[in-house]
């Protein structure tokens, strides 16, 4: 067994101008994976602006001083390369995974848009991405029976002013009056090299990825000073919390909601683990406890997971739908029993066995590709400042012992400070 | 002062491609299918059977799926909380997927671990309980979780279309999945009937692994334990036909913000050999970011957040599909937009410019694509479903990059059938009836599901 979670090189230099540079080179396959993270995401987002980030993103696609509008994305594909990009509300991606022949070609782009979007970018491109983002907004979270849960979950896990209250994808009104003069401010402010991480990880040197950045990065100017980023208090926070939600949906459904630690520390490693035994797979709390024996759940309807956010203490969300002719009152009361049992009863040594095990798969999974070991590294050197942190989250979920898991289940499960979001079909409240 | 490269770099060497070798082994009456990927901490195996949805006879649709979740209720020496506690604290789930052709049992794991996982795996396909009490409650559970995902647009609207295309009386004509009704109907005995008839074949062990660590022929012996039939015959493809003319069928979401395009017709089966010009020019039209189809209903008119269009294909059938959502209030001008690069493409073909990024694109997913063991397993998956050579993917990406304009061209006139294309939009009927029929595509239909 391999005692750290990351077993490649990792090299790392920062640019005169300030940005981070990472390489980290496995020859086994011809493909390279280009990825930076900036330092900006919705928590960054004032009132009145909420989804600007993301639309930015949308922007960044959208052409810039030398490549021409659409041209990004034929070049990468076209190329052979795939690509995307990702808004959460502690930051942006963008990343692209090539022919390692065509590294070069995707510093290039990178470079261009992160120096030279703000000329490009016109009203006309801004008006397109929005009407984008609005059936962006429209398919993903209005569209589809509850769709907008984390939309609605947020404002209740988090108070007014807190940078993780709104979501990413903004509100619609807050989209239509977007002006072109705050996004261009929103680039000078943001994308530039010293908010900035690139990592290449797959099939090049060291050597030859910090001369590249050199020569397309090296002459961006670092930028000035940014607005510090929003903090929150959840002092003011009191509980429990629930909202019910009459909606078109085809069965009750009751999310449970806890704010815990921040991504990173040990404590948040403690909730990945505790999240896996009670919602990961058929051997999970959830599944044979409602699922399976008292047959109120849908079977494939159980889950519990973190939401991996680091400025703030992140979510841990169990949710359940209910079988034919349970009611939501019944099913989420069941659902916080089997939370609360997790506080007075604990968890076995065979439930954390498992959970690591599964756990252990996953990290060996996400980091089986070029572009899973890019993202984590380009992840923990904005967060962490040092992309080496990488390889022991995995250590981190094996410490785990089942007294942590007791602790806390104790420090942040408690039936006070539960957000609780239910769901019930139109037809059943009318 | 910002200093930007104006000029955009050349490409480096290429590195060759290389599709790790297919290592073929016959054993205790099957076949072991792996490839070799050294120092790959993670090893996949997954025993591949000819039980897709292909093989379910019409009024049981949705059988090899029950079947599927009924597998995970216990076997012949385990209950299933027993079992799900061995399988899962080895870090894997048991992941089962149906599609025409086959039936899949998969698992993932630490590669020390794959052994015990396999031999798990194999427990659970070849000598599972099977209690009837347990499958019936297992069928109402898959009707009830039916009923839930046919509230989501897009499952009426393809049910619509497939309906369409090949007619409901021959099994292709009917959802892969089944529908809630049809599931809800089966019989414990249509489930262990379905088990009894298809899974007691050896069928074919893929595994995509680091081979130093891993006894192919161990894992062998276990996945083929207890197997006693031969393996069945494939059918030949059926006539792809075609309709003549285009028509509109709609399907009411009330209220719905968005509408739900499928606009589809018939195509050729996997191993029509126009296979490679078919598919690129379908990435030409609607499968790249920078497609026709794409470009114009969201990069210029905002109608969309993506639209695409694809060939889905099996041994015996084939269609083509393109999908989107589309904002209520532009249904009817996006559907004219999408019609008129689809005929556009059939009429014109397509150009060097466009033709260059869809078969680079393609060429080099085959790398890019190919790094985890899953994605190794899934490529041999299709080497064996269509009987292909193991030096497949190395050909099929000088096929590609030798594909021409006019090979690509003659294919999309040949297999897009503008004329004879089945319009399914699922949206708020009372919103947009009007305007499509304003639009002169086709009659209109309102379909009842």
């Amino acid at each position: 067994m391999s005692e750290t979670g990351y077993p490649w090189p990792i090299e790392t230099t920062r640019l005169a101008n300030g940005m981070r540079v990472v390489v980290s080179e496995d020859r086994s396959a011809p493909v390279v994976a280009v990825n930076l993270w900036y330092d900006v995401g919705s928590r960054h987002e004032p009132d009145g602006q909420t989804g600007f980030a993301h639309l930015f993103e949308h922007l960044m696609f959208e052409g810039s001083v030398n490549v021409p509008k659409t041209e990004h994305m034929r070049l990468v594909q076209g190329n052979g390369g795939s690509l995307n990009a990702t808004t959460n509300p502690d930051r942006t991606n963008y990343f692209e995974t090539m022919p390692a022949e065509h590294l070069e070609l995707a510093l290039w782009l990178e470079a261009d848009r992160m120096g030279g979007l703000v000329p490009a970018l016109v009203q006309e491109t801004l008006d397109n991405q929005r009407d984008v983002v609005k059936n962006e907004r429209r398919q993903r979270y209005e569209n589809v029976p509850y769709g907008d849960a984390w939309l609605r979950l947020l404002p209740l896990l988090y108070p007014v002013g807190h940078p993780y209250h709104h979501p990413t994808i903004g509100s619609m009104e807050d989209l239509n009056a977007a002006e072109l003069a705050t996004f261009q401010a929103f680039h000078r402010s943001y994308y530039v090299p010293d908010n900035a991480v690139l990592t290449v990880a797959g099939d090049a040197a060291p050597a030859e990825v910090f001369a590249l950045a050199a020569k397309y990065f090296g002459g961006l100017p670092a930028g000035g000073a940014r607005p510090p980023a929003p903090t929150g208090s959840l002092a003011d926070w009191a509980g429990p919390v629930s909202s019910v939600v009459a909606a078109e949906v085809p069965a009750p459904r009751v999310y449970l909601a806890h704010r815990t630690y921040p991504y990173g520390t040990t404590e948040y490693d403690a909730v990945t683990v505790l999240a896996t035994v009670l919602g990961q797979g058929r051997g999970s709390r959830l599944y044979r406890l409602l699922a399976d024996g008292a047959r109120l759940a849908q079977p494939d309807s159980v889950s519990a997971y973190g939401v991996d956010l680091a400025y703030a203490p992140a979510p841990l969300i169990a949710s359940a739908t209910a079988r034919p002719g349970v009611t939501a009152a019944r099913l989420g009361a069941a659902l916080a029993e089997v939370v609360d049992e997790l506080v007075s009863g604990g968890v076995t040594e065979q439930e954390l066995a498992r959970a690591q095990a599964l756990l252990e798969t996953d990290w060996w999974t996400a980091v089986a590709s070029v572009d899973g070991r890019a993202d984590l590294l380009s992840r923990y050197s904005t967060l962490f400042g040092d992309p080496a942190l990488v390889g022991s989250r995995l250590p981190g979920w094996r410490a785990v012992t089942t007294a942590d898991l007791a602790e806390v289940a104790r420090e942040v499960l408690r039936p006070e400070d539960r957000v609780t979001l239910v769901y019930e079909p139109m037809e059943a409240v009318a | 002062m910002t200093q930007l490269i104006a000029q955009r770099p050349e490409p480096g060497t290429p590195r060759p491609y290389r599709f790790p070798a297919v290592v073929r082994r016959e054993v205790a009456g099957g076949s072991v299918v792996a490839a070799d990927l050294p120092g790959q901490n993670l090893a996949v195996a997954s025993l591949l059977l000819d039980a897709g949805g292909g093989r379910e006879t019409i009024g049981t649709e949705g059988v090899a799926e029950v079947l599927a979740k009924a597998l995970e209720e216990g076997t012949a020496t385990r209950s299933a909380a027993d079992y799900a506690v061995a399988l899962e604290s080895l870090g894997t789930d048991l992941s089962l997927s149906v599609d025409w052709d086959s039936f899949a049992a998969t698992v993932q794991v630490p590669v020390g671990a794959l052994p015990a996982a396999v031999e798990l795996l194999a427990e659970a396909v070849r000598r599972p309980k099977l209690d009837p009490a347990d499958v019936e409650r297992v069928r109402d559970d898959e009707a009830e979780s039916l009923r839930l995902y046919w509230a989501n647009p897009g499952p009426r609207a393809d049910a619509v279309l497939r309906a369409d295309l090949f007619g409901a009386e021959v099994r292709h004509g009917r959802p892969l999945s089944g529908d809630p009704r049809t599931v809800a109907a089966l019989s414990a005995d249509d489930v262990i009937g379905f088990h009894r008839s298809w899974f007691m074949a050896p069928g074919t062990l893929l595994v995509a692994g680091d081979l130093s660590r891993i006894d192919l022929d161990a894992l062998g012996r276990s996945a083929f334990a207890g197997a006693t039939e031969s393996s069945p015959v494939v059918g030949e493809p059926f006539p792809a036909g075609g309709r003549a003319t285009r028509r509109i069928v709609l399907v009411d979401r009330p209220g719905s913000v968005q509408s739900t395009l499928r606009l589809g017709h018939t195509a050729p089966h996997r191993s029509h050999p126009d296979y490679v010009p078919m598919t690129l020019g379908a990435i030409v039209l609607g499968g790249a970011f920078t497609s026709r189809l794409n470009h114009l209903l969201r990069e210029v008119r905002g109608y969309t957040y993506g639209i695409r269009s694809e060939y889905g294909l099996s041994r015996r059938f084939g269609r083509f599909v393109t999908s989107a959502g589309v904002q209520t209030a532009v249904t009817a001008p996006a559907l004219v937009d999408a019609v008129g690069e689809i005929a556009r493409t059939q009429a014109e073909g397509v150009t060097e410019p466009e033709l260059a990024v869809a078969r680079d694109w393609r060429a080099g997913q085959l790398s890019v694509g190919l790094q985890t063991p899953r994605a190794y397993a899934s490529a041999l998956a299709t080497l064996v479903v269509h009987d292909l050579p193991d030096d497949y993917h190395a050909r099929l990406r000088e096929s590609l990059l030798g594909a021409t304009v006019d090979e690509v061209s003659a294919a999309t006139a040949a297999h897009l059938n503008a004329d004879g294309i089945t319009l399914v939009i699922e949206g708020d009927a009372a919103a947009i009836r009007s305007d499509l029929e304003a639009t002169g595509l086709g009659e209109v239909v309102v379909a009842a599901v």
